[in-house]
């Protein structure tokens, strides 16, 4: 299925992958990665349960250079 | 006459506690390991980081070149033009375990040319961090009257803008700035516009608490020594401080007795 990623187009192989797959598929390490899902955080207990949807919109933050 | 004790002037922010006075940021460094080896020779203790979406194609990380150890992250909301985004951005940045206390920068910027901020988002913004039980360090104008505001409804600090944020103008409004140090019990970090060390002096002669600098380390030729120019400067400004300075007077006032001189 096809889900928007921080902006982009990006398949899934399974429908209805959790968030905690997704971290693993993407080899992000899961202490400096938050997720909101059609701009609603979701709190990291809940990545193994959290399921994706066709079309849903992710965004996985990190850390960036600022003042 | 007794000495004053250095090692006993501690900067208290909330519940937390810094030997260091000087805070600095991570942006605009000519590559990560320039900003971790001015990181070590500044000796802050706190260095801010902005909340962006993860770049999949990055060849570094910049977490690679932090020890979460040493230093304290501080998420800013750089480039939030509303409370709401502002709000969003920490509620998010809350969820990554690198940011191990609470405590946050708050910016809500209110004009693109200016970076100056939006002082009635920025009240809101604070208003609601300050109930979801942040440590909330909020970046503002060099308003006295908002700065009361602002610990009036929690924040433990207050950090008033020399002159725009990057503008390397120095401090544009001492009188201001010395104006809020007296307004407010909590303590004044003065939070961008710092052009090189004798800003920096000038600035924590005055009074204020600490100093949070990004552009004008990173920004130097080189930053690494500015970055331990700063906290010579730093040091030296809170010292004089400390110390007393002289009352300024229009004529000379001779250094030399006069007792005992012979022609």
């Amino acid at each position: 299925m096809k889900i928007e990623l921080n902006g982009s187009e990006y398949e899934v192989k399974q429908n209805g992958i959790t968030i905690q797959k997704l971290i693993d598929e993407l080899k992000l390490d899961i202490k400096s990665t938050a997720v909101a899902v059609n701009k609603t955080i979701v709190p990291k207990s809940s990545y193994a349960e959290f399921k994706l949807n066709e079309n849903d919109k992710i965004d996985m933050v990190t850390i960036a250079p600022g003042g | 006459m007794k000495n004053m004790e250095k090692d006993k002037d501690i900067l208290k922010i909330g519940k937390y506690e810094f030997k260091s006075r000087l805070l600095i940021g991570t942006g605009k460094y000519p590559d990560f390991q320039t900003m971790k080896e001015a990181a070590d020779v500044s000796g802050a203790e706190i260095i801010t980081v902005a909340v962006r979406r993860i770049d999949f194609n990055a060849k570094e990380n910049l977490l690679s070149y932090i020890d979460l150890d040493k230093y304290i992250l501080l998420p800013n909301t750089a480039g939030c033009y509303t409370a709401e985004d502002a709000v969003n951005t920490l509620m998010l940045a809350r969820e990554l375990d690198v940011f191990r206390t609470d405590l946050v920068k708050l910016e809500v910027i209110g004009d693109q040319k200016t970076l100056y901020p939006d002082n009635e988002e920025l009240l809101k913004a604070a208003k609601i961090l300050v109930k979801e039980g942040f440590t909330v360090m909020p970046y503002m104008m060099d308003d006295p009257v908002l700065a009361k505001k602002l610990e009036d409804i929690g924040c433990p600090v207050v950090m008033p803008l020399a002159s725009p944020i990057g503008s390397g103008l120095g401090i544009r409004n001492p009188y201001n700035i010395k104006i809020i140090k007296e307004t407010v019990s909590v303590p004044v970090i003065v939070d961008a516009g710092v052009g090189t060390a004798s800003d920096a002096c000038k600035t924590m002669e005055l009074g204020v608490d600490g100093i949070l600098i990004n552009t004008a380390i990173a920004g130097a030729a080189y930053p690494v020594n500015m970055a331990e120019a700063m906290k010579k400067a730093v040091e030296a400004g809170r010292q004089a401080y400390l110390s007393g300075r002289i009352p300024m007077k229009l004529y000379a006032q001779a250094s030399t007795q006069m007792e005992g001189i012979v022609f």
